[in-house]
C-alpha cells in the first residue's frame, strides 16, 4: 500500500506536523478570504520562508473533507479551458479557525513545559 | 506567462490517459497544474520540463491516482452528496430502460391509485357518526322479538322506552326517540304546489341534548318542545325561504298541518347513518304518547352520563322487560310471564344497546332510519386493495430481478471499484423510491380523474384531503415504504453477486432463475383469478335474482305514489284509467312485494280457539282491492279471487300457500282464521276479528330473496297511499304522459311522483349491484397490472433468448414452435395460480351465498371460464411478444457475434 507523504519539508519532520494541516488551511483562508489550492501552497512557503511545502496530495483531499464537513464554501470560475475553484470559510469554519489556532498555541505551551525548553 | 490552449488540452490528455476522470477533480488538479507549471515557466524552463517538475510534486500517475480516490473517498462518507449520486444514477438507469420504467411506474400507479380510492372509501366508512360532540356516549336500544318462530330483530323500540329508561336508569342523561313516516307533501304559505320530501323525522326536544345540532339559528334549548314545531335543514332553509330567515315562517304539511320552523340546523354530514331534513315535534304525535310496549316503532337513543357503563344498563333491561312489557303479554296471551319461562319456552323479549359508532358498519335490523353499509365490505374492499397494491410492487420485483442479467456487470464492476453492498442497497432503493414517488404523483392524478366516477358507483361523495398536511405526510411516508418493499429484494438479490462471477459472465440469469419470481407470479394470477370468479358470481346471483320465478309479474307495471291526496276521488279516478286501452289493469294498495313498502303483521288463530303461545301464526295482514292480484299478476292456487259478485268478501281473506301451510290446513278454502281488531288502534283481547279463506295464492317473495317467504294474508280494505297500473307492453312513455295529464287535472298542484317496479324491485339489489361493479373493475385493474408485468417480463425473456432463437430457426424451428417454448414457461405458471386460486374462490363464494335463502347455482363452467379467460388475456399479452421475437430474421440477431 502506498503510505502518503503528507509534507515535504526543508527542516520539518513530516511526523511533527501531521494534524496541523486542517488549522493551516482554516488561518491561511481565515487571513485571506477567498484562495484556489495553487495559491494556498505558495502563501504557505512563502510564510514558512519554504520549510513547510504543503503537497498537492495532502492537500486537496483535506480541502474536500472540509468542505463536506461544511467548513469550507467554494464558487467555481471559468477561465477559458480552466476551472479555477475558489475556498473560502464558512460561518462554522471561522468559528473553528479561531479554536485551532488557541488549541495550536495550548500545545505549544504545554510541549514547551513538557521538554523544559523556552519558546522563543 | 499564460498556458496556450493547446498546452491546457495537453495537459487534460495526459491526466485523463493517467486515470484521473472525475470531472470535478481533473478540473482542479488541472487548474494547479497549469498555474505551477506558469510559475516554473516564467523562471525560464520550458513547457514540457516545468510539466515534469509539477507531476513530481503530485507524485505521477500514483500520487494523482491517490489523491483522486481520498476525495472520492470522503464524497462518498457524505449522506447528501452520496444521495445525490444515488439519485442523479438513478435517473439515468430510469431513463436508459425506459420501456421497463414505463411499465413500472404505470402498473405502480394504477396499483396505487386503486389502493388511495379504496382507502378513502374505508376511511370514510370507518368516520360514521364520530362528528356528534358525544358520539363515543350515544346508544340505541334495539329490540329483539323472537316468538313463535318468528324472529324480529328491530332498530326501534316501544314508545314509552325513553321515559322508562329517563325514569329508571340513573346512568342515562338524556334519550330521545324518533319515529319515521316515510315522504311528506311539503309546501309554503305562499306556495300552490306541493314538494315531497324524504327525509322527515319525529323527533323528540330530547335530540338537542344527545345530538347537539349546533342550530344556524332558532331555539336550541327548546325548539321541539311545542306540538307543530319543525327545525329545517340549512339547504331546505335555503329551498324553501331563499334569502329570509327561515325561523318563525310557516310550513304546510300533507295540505293540511301547518308546522311553525322553529330552528335551522347546518345539513347533517354524509357521514351520518340517519339524514334529517325537517325534524317534527314529537309531541305533535299522538302515537308517541301510548303505553305500548308490544309495538315497536321508535328509533330510542340515548346519552349516557359520564364515567357510567353500558353493561350496567343492559344488565336491568330484563327486570324493565318484566316491569312493564309483563302485565301487557300476560294480558294479551293470558299467560304467566317472567323472562325465565319465557325463554324457556324457546321465545325471547329482549333489549340490547348499539353504540351510534357501531351502527353504520354492524347493524342491519329491520326499520333503521338508513340503509346501513356492512363491515365485511370494508373488510373485504381492504383486501382488495392491499391485493392489487400487492400486485403491483410484485411487478416491479420481478423486472427487476429478472433485468439482473444486465444489471449483474454493473454491480460486479462498483464492486471491483470499491462499492460496498450497503452502497449498492441504498442505490437499488433509491431507484426503487424514486420510481414509487413517481407513480404515487401519477397515481394521485388518476385518483383525481376517477373519483367522480367512483362515488358514483360507490353512492358516496368521498374528495381527495389534499389540504390536509397528515395527508401529505401519509402519501409521502407511503411512497417510501412501498419504493422499499418493491425494492428490498431486487436489491438485497443484486448486492449479493459476486464480482468475480459476474465479470466472467458465469451468472447467465436467464428466465428459468429464480423460483420467487415464478411463486409472486403465481400469487399474481391467483388473485386475479380470485376476484374474477368473484365477479362473476356477483353478477351471476344477481341475474339469478332478476329472472327467479317470483310468484309475481313484476314488469310493465307502474306505482303511482301519494295517490291519497285524491282522498275520496280516488275510486273513480281508477275507473277512468280502466277506460284507458293503454291501461289493463289498475289496483289501489300500498302493499307492494317490494321490501320498503307497506308492511303490516298481525297475529292469527284459527276461530274459536283459545288463544296460546302456540296457536299463533305470525302473519302479513295487507289490505288491498278487488283489482290486486290481477294487476301485479299473482297465481291463484286454490278457491277464488276477490270479486265484486261476492259482497261477503268484506270479510273473506287471501292467504299464500306459506301461511296455509302454517295453519296446517289441509284444504285451506273455506277454514276461518281470527285476528285482533285493531280498528280502535289499540289491542283489545276480547275483541277479534274473523276471516274466511276463499283462496290460496302462490307463494311470492315480497321481501328480498336473502329471506324466507314468511305467512301472508290479502284481505279487501284501504291503503290509498299508492296505486299500482298494469300495462301493455312497449307503452310506458305513452302510459306516463297519460297518466300524468289526468292527474294534473284531479290533483292541482301536487307532484306527480311514479316508479315502475321492476325498478323498486332493482333497487333492493342495489348494494349487490355495487358489489357486482366494483369487484367487476377492480377485478379487471388486477388483470391489467398483472398482464403489464408480465407482458414486460415475456419481452425481457425474448430479450435474452434472441441469439437461441436465431440459432434454433437457423437450424430449422417453426414459428409456431417458438411461440409455444416462449409462452410455455408462464402457461405453466398460469396453470398452477388457477390450481390454487379455484378452491379459496369456492370457499369464499359459499361463504357468500349462505346468506341467501335462494341462490343461483355456481357451477364448475364459471371456475373454468375464470380460468380460461385469465389464460386467454395472458397468453395474448406473451403472444405478442413471443411472436415478434419468432417471426424476427435470425440473421439480425446473429450477425453480432
Amino acid at each position: 500500500m502506498h503510505k502518503l507523504i503528507m509534507y515535504q519539508t526543508a527542516m520539518h519532520s513530516p511526523e511533527l506536523l501531521k494534524g496541523t494541516l486542517q488549522t493551516i488551511v482554516l488561518k491561511v483562508l481565515g487571513d485571506h478570504g477567498r484562495m484556489y489550492g495553487y495559491e494556498m501552497t505558495q502563501r504557505v512557503k512563502e510564510l514558512s520562508e519554504g520549510r513547510i511545502l504543503l503537497t498537492e496530495g495532502a492537500l486537496y483531499p483535506t480541502l474536500h473533507k472540509m468542505e463536506s464537513e461544511g467548513l469550507l464554501h467554494t464558487e467555481t470560475v471559468h477561465i477559458g479551458k480552466r476551472v479555477r475553484k475558489y475556498y473560502t470559510l464558512t460561518f462554522q469554519g471561522k468559528a473553528l479557525s479561531k479554536d485551532r489556532v488557541s488549541e495550536f498555541l495550548d500545545f505549544i505551551k504545554t510541549m514547551s513545559a513538557v521538554l523544559q525548553v523556552k519558546v522563543a | 506567462m499564460q498556458l496556450t490552449n493547446d498546452h491546457i488540452d495537453y495537459i487534460i490528455k495526459d491526466l485523463t490517459y493517467r486515470g484521473i476522470i472525475v470531472d470535478h477533480v481533473r478540473n482542479e488538479i488541472l487548474d494547479h497544474i497549469c498555474s505551477a507549471v506558469e510559475t516554473e515557466m516564467s523562471k525560464g524552463l520550458r513547457f514540457i520540463n516545468a510539466y515534469q517538475l509539477v507531476l513530481r510534486e503530485f507524485g505521477h500517475t500514483r500520487g494523482l491516482r491517490t489523491t483522486q480516490k481520498q476525495i472520492v473517498q470522503f464524497e462518498n462518507q457524505t449522506p447528501r452528496i452520496m444521495f445525490r449520486n444515488y439519485l442523479t444514477i438513478a435517473f439515468r438507469n430510469l431513463l436508459k430502460h425506459r420501456f421497463f420504467t414505463a411499465i413500472n411506474i404505470f402498473g405502480l400507479a394504477i396499483g396505487i391509485a386503486s389502493c388511495l380510492l379504496i382507502t378513502l372509501y374505508v376511511l370514510h366508512e370507518l368516520s360514521y357518526d364520530k362528528h356528534f360532540e358525544n358520539a363515543d356516549r350515544v346508544y340505541r336500544v334495539d329490540t329483539e322479538i323472537l316468538f313463535n318462530g318468528n324472529h324480529h330483530r328491530l332498530a326501534v323500540g316501544p314508545a314509552p322506552l325513553a321515559e322508562a329508561l329517563m325514569n329508571d336508569f340513573p346512568e342515562v342523561e338524556a334519550a330521545v326517540r324518533f319515529r319515521a313516516w316515510g315522504s311528506r307533501l311539503i309546501k309554503t304559505e305562499k306556495a300552490t304546489d306541493n314538494i315531497k320530501e324524504r327525509h322527515v323525522i319525529f323527533a323528540d326536544n330530547e335530540i338537542l341534548q344527545v345530538f347537539p345540532l349546533k342550530l344556524l339559528s332558532g331555539d336550541a334549548q327548546n325548539g321541539l318542545k311545542e306540538p307543530n314545531a319543525v327545525m329545517i335543514s340549512k339547504s331546505k332553509a335555503d329551498k324553501y325561504f331563499p334569502g329570509q330567515d327561515a325561523v318563525g315562517q310557516t310550513l304546510i304539511l300533507d295540505n293540511e298541518h301547518n308546522y311553525k320552523v322553529t330552528g335551522v340546523f347546518p345539513d347533517f354530514p354524509e357521514a351520518t347513518h340517519f339524514r334529517f331534513d325537517f325534524i317534527l315535534a314529537m309531541s305533535g304525535l299522538d302515537e308517541s304518547k301510548n303505553d305500548m310496549w308490544l309495538s315497536n316503532n321508535f328509533n330510542t337513543y340515548f346519552l349516557l352520563r359520564k364515567g357510567a357503563s353500558p353493561a350496567d344498563v343492559e344488565a336491568k333491561f330484563k327486570k324493565m322487560v318484566e316491569t312493564y312489557a309483563g302485565p301487557q303479554i300476560e294480558q294479551i296471551f293470558n299467560i304467566n310471564f317472567t323472562v325465565d319461562d319465557f325463554e324457556a319456552g324457546g321465545n325471547r323479549f329482549q333489549f340490547s344497546l348499539m353504540p351510534l359508532t357501531r351502527i353504520h358498519l354492524h347493524s342491519d335490523r329491520t326499520a333503521e332510519l338508513a340503509a346501513n353499509s356492512d363491515i365485511t365490505y370494508v373488510y373485504l374492499f381492504g383486501a382488495i386493495a392491499l391485493f392489487i397494491l400487492g400486485i403491483a410492487c410484485i411487478n416491479f420485483m420481478n423486472l427487476s430481478t429478472a433485468r439482473s442479467a444486465n444489471r449483474a456487470r454493473e454491480v460486479g464492476v462498483r464492486k471491483v471499484l470499491g462499492s460496498l453492498r450497503g452502497h449498492l442497497v441504498r442505490q437499488f432503493l433509491t431507484e426503487s423510491i424514486l420510481l414509487s414517488f413517481i407513480a404515487f404523483v401519477i397515481g394521485l392524478g388518476l385518483v383525481a380523474l376517477a373519483l367522480p366516477y367512483f362515488n358514483l358507483l360507490s353512492a358516496r361523495s368521498l374528495e381527495i384531503p389534499y389540504s390536509d398536511p397528515r395527508f401529505i405526510g401519509l402519501m409521502i411516508v407511503a411512497a417510501i415504504v412501498v419504493g422499499i418493499l418493491a425494492g428490498i429484494y431486487p436489491s438485497a438479490f443484486l448486492s449479493g453477486f459476486k464480482p468475480v462471477n459476474v465479470l466472467k459472465g458465469k451468472l447467465a440469469l436467464g428466465m428459468k432463475s429464480g423460483l420467487v419470481r415464478s411463486s409472486l407470479v403465481v400469487f399474481q394470477f391467483m388473485v386475479s383469478i380470485f376476484l374474477l370468479i368473484g365477479t362473476i358470481t356477483v353478477q351471476k346471483q344477481l341475474s339469478f335474482i332478476q329472472n327467479k320465478r317470483l310468484g309475481f309479474q313484476k314488469d310493465q307495471v307502474l306505482i303511482l305514489q301519494d295517490t291519497q291526496v285524491l282522498g275520496p276521488q280516488i275510486e273513480s279516478f281508477k275507473n277512468e284509467m280502466l277506460n284507458e286501452t293503454l291501461i289493463s289493469s289498475a289496483s289501489i294498495s300500498g302493499f307492494l312485494p317490494v321490501s320498503g313498502w307497506g308492511r303490516s303483521d298481525t297475529s292469527f288463530w284459527p276461530e274459536g280457539k283459545q288463544t296460546t303461545q302456540d296457536n299463533l301464526t305470525s302473519m302479513q295482514h295487507w289490505r288491498v282491492d278487488h283489482n290486486y292480484v290481477k294487476t301485479l299478476g299473482m297465481n291463484v292456487k286454490a278457491g277464488r279471487d276477490f270479486s265484486k259478485d261476492f259482497p261477503s268478501d268484506s270479510s273473506a281473506i287471501i292467504i299464500n300457500e306459506a301461511a296455509a301451510r302454517k295453519f296446517g290446513f289441509a284444504n285451506p278454502v273455506g277454514e276461518r282464521i281470527s285476528t285482533f281488531d285493531f280498528s280502535e288502534g289499540e289491542i283489545d283481547p276480547d275483541k277479534s276479528v274473523t276471516y274466511t279463506i276463499i283462496g290460496v295464492v302462490e307463494d311470492f317473495h315480497f321481501e328480498s330473496l336473502r329471506k324466507n317467504i314468511t305467512p301472508l294474508g290479502l284481505v279487501l280494505g284501504d291503503a290509498t297511499w299508492c296505486m299500482s297500473f298494469r300495462f301493455e307492453s312497449e307503452k310506458a312513455s305513452q302510459v306516463i304522459d297519460l297518466l300524468e295529464s289526468k292527474w294534473k287535472q284531479v290533483a292541482p298542484g301536487q307532484p306527480f311522483q311514479y316508479t315502475f317496479l321492476d325498478e323498486a324491485f332493482g333497487k333492493m339489489y342495489s348494494s349487490e349491484e355495487r358489489l357486482g361493479h366494483i369487484f367487476g373493475i377492480f377485478a379487471g385493474l388486477a388483470i391489467v397490472i398483472a398482464c403489464l408485468g408480465l407482458f414486460a417480463l415475456t419481452a425481457f425473456t425474448a430479450e435474452q433468448r434472441t441469439k437461441e432463437i436465431g440459432i434454433r430457426k437457423v437450424l430449422g424451428a417453426s414459428v409456431t414452435s417458438i411461440v409455444v417454448l416462449l409462452s410455455r414457461e408462464f402457461g405453466k405458471l398460469i396453470v398452477i395460480a388457477f390450481v390454487i386460486a379455484a378452491p379459496i374462490s369456492w370457499f369464499a363464494v359459499s361463504w357468500w351465498l349462505e346468506s341467501y335463502t335462494y341462490k343461483a347455482e355456481i357451477g364448475l363452467a364459471i371456475y373454468v371460464l375464470a380460468g380460461l379467460v385469465a389464460f386467454v388475456v395472458a397468453w395474448l399479452t406473451m403472444g405478442y411478444q413471443s411472436i415478434r421475437a419468432a417471426t424476427a430474421n435470425p440473421v439480425n440477431s446473429l450477425k453480432s457475434e
